[in-house]
């Protein structure tokens, strides 16, 4: 049996990360959670996830787009997909991150809400059907 | 800024007299100004072009393209260069055309490199402030803008999380240990639909302060009054958090001129904040006097306290300490501000003192409630 595909999810509501995890433990990924950059780093680093879900306004500042170029240049994490969500804008926004965390093409923009189940879709896209 | 040599201003000198040219730019020089000259209109408008220079001195009657057209062409190519404009003693008609159409002010001829020098220096002081007041402009402009974007990511992030368990239990509801989460979920929702509401009432009257029509009413209002009914109010709320309420107000009214239902906004703020932010066991004691023409009221807790780092930003709108040694409480980061707003509406103040770990005073002073002078005394001379 192939292991479930793992994937971090970083926000600081913990309401909507109760609601995403629970949804895609049901369709059989193994959730990490993280409530700041911070966590969200040291989690990367010690479980490799295979997929990133991260938020954008954590605290009082954009904490997640920093993150982002954080994981862009750690070397061992900068293959790793990032779904960028957040209510802070509706469509995909022009991130002015630093040239070596550019935006790569595995990665995505969703708007919150998120759709459940687009998203599902959208993470089987990227990392395969769950074991 | 001290910390930054700037670079010389730059002045254009546009005058067909050579001797003009080479006396102006001697004089700018010594003033430690980059001086560059043009015989010419057309060569001058290059150059403005080119140096964009803070001021430019132009001779009102030079062959090839006039004086006036200089004028209005610098200040299409920037409307904050300052222009002076230089012209013989007939010519006083011409100058005061100059200016109508921009020019800041202008030199008769012949003037003395004292004059020359005077009239730079207050142009150039005079441009400084109007680019000074412009970024006060564009930074004010930038803060309304994030905090418009701020306020709707405040009011989504609840609304978010109420979607977002919808559409899960929408698609999950047939699982086995469904049920008690799913308990468990409305009421969360329900929580996040209260936070949601109480945003929009703190949002709402943050704007009435702000539009002035909270604090408009200027009546007698008695303080011992409004904090024993609010002390009242939240007894069974302090009660369940293991927080004793002590009313420490003097016997006698505390009257001061404002509006009741702000000054009730105002302590109902300090108080429920000092229940919030306390621990089990604690306090919340109010007390208050009259002294020199003021009145002065204390909320002090005994609880969390408020680290000195975070102090200065905690009137601030939104500003909430995320901290380990905070507790995780609903507040909308709002409370504070309007009630820093409040008083200020009502020519006050408040203060806090605190002590990480062991507690917080709020202090208001608010101007003492005077009986209006009675007309058959006469007024004050």
């Amino acid at each position: 049996m192939t292991p479930q595909k793992r994937i971090l999810i970083v926000d600081d509501d913990r309401d909507y990360l109760e609601a995403v995890s629970c949804f895609l433990e049901a369709n059989r990924f193994t959730v990490l959670q993280a409530r700041s950059g911070e966590e969200a780093m040291r989690l990367a680093k010690m479980e490799r996830p295979d997929l990133i879900l991260m938020d954008i306004m954590m605290g009082e500042r954009t904490e997640g787009l920093f993150t982002v170029q954080q994981i862009r240049r750690t070397p061992e994490l900068k293959g790793i997909p990032i779904f960028v969500c957040s209510s802070l804008y509706d469509k995909a926004p022009d991130f002015r991150t630093a040239p070596d965390s550019a935006w790569m093409a595995q990665d995505e923009f969703l708007a919150k809400p998120v759709d459940m189940v687009q998203l599902l879709e959208k993470i089987r896209r990227r990392v395969g059907e769950a074991a | 800024m001290p910390s930054e040599p700037a670079a010389p201003e730059t002045v254009v000198v546009i005058d067909d007299d050579y001797a003009m040219r080479l006396s102006c730019r001697k004089i700018l020089a010594k003033m430690g100004l980059r001086a560059e000259v043009f015989e010419d209109g057309a060569r001058g408008l290059e150059g403005v072009a080119a140096l964009k220079p803070g001021l430019v001195v132009v001779d009102l009657k030079m062959p090839g393209i006039s004086g006036m057209e200089v004028v209005s062409r610098v200040h299409e190519i920037d409307p904050q260069i300052i222009i002076v404009v230089i012209t013989g003693y007939a010519t006083i008609d011409t100058a005061i055309e100059a200016m109508k159409s921009g020019a800041y002010d202008f030199l008769p001829k012949p003037f003395s490199p004292d004059e020359l020098r005077l009239i730079v220096n207050r142009g150039l002081d005079r441009r400084r402030l109007a680019l000074e007041s412009q970024q006060a402009e564009i930074e004010r402009a930038l803060l309304k803008r994030r905090f418009v974007t701020f306020v709707s990511h405040q009011l989504r992030t609840p609304l978010v999380a109420i979607h977002q368990y919808l559409d899960v239990l929408k698609h999950l509801d047939q699982g086995d240990n469904m049920q008690a989460r799913r308990q468990e979920w409305i009421d969360r929702c329900l929580k996040r639909t209260e936070e949601l509401q109480n945003l929009i009432s703190d949002w709402l009257t943050l704007a009435r302060v702000e539009g002035g029509t909270l604090t408009k009413e200027r009546v007698r209002a008695d303080l011992n009054q409004i904090i024993g009914g609010i002390l009242k109010t939240y007894q069974e709320m302090a009660a369940a958090e293991g927080v004793a309420l002590q009313n420490a107000l003097p016997e006698e009214p505390l009257c001061v001129c404002g509006d009741r239902s702000c000054l009730s906004v105002l302590f109902d703020n300090l108080i429920t904040n000092g229940i919030k932010y306390n621990k089990p066991g604690g306090r919340v004691r109010v007390s208050g006097c009259t002294e020199g023409g003021e009145v002065m009221i204390a909320v002090a807790d005994t609880g969390v306290g408020i680290p000195e780092k975070y102090r200065p930003y905690l009137f601030d709108e939104f500003f909430r300490i995320r901290d380990d040694s905070a507790k995780r409480t609903a507040g909308t980061g709002l409370g504070l501000h309007i009630s820093k707003r409040i008083v200020n509406e009502m020519a006050g103040s408040i203060d806090v003192e605190s002590e990480a770990g062991a507690g917080s005073t709020f202090r208001v002073r608010l101007p003492a409630w005077r009986e209006p002078e009675d007309s058959t005394h006469g007024s004050p001379a």
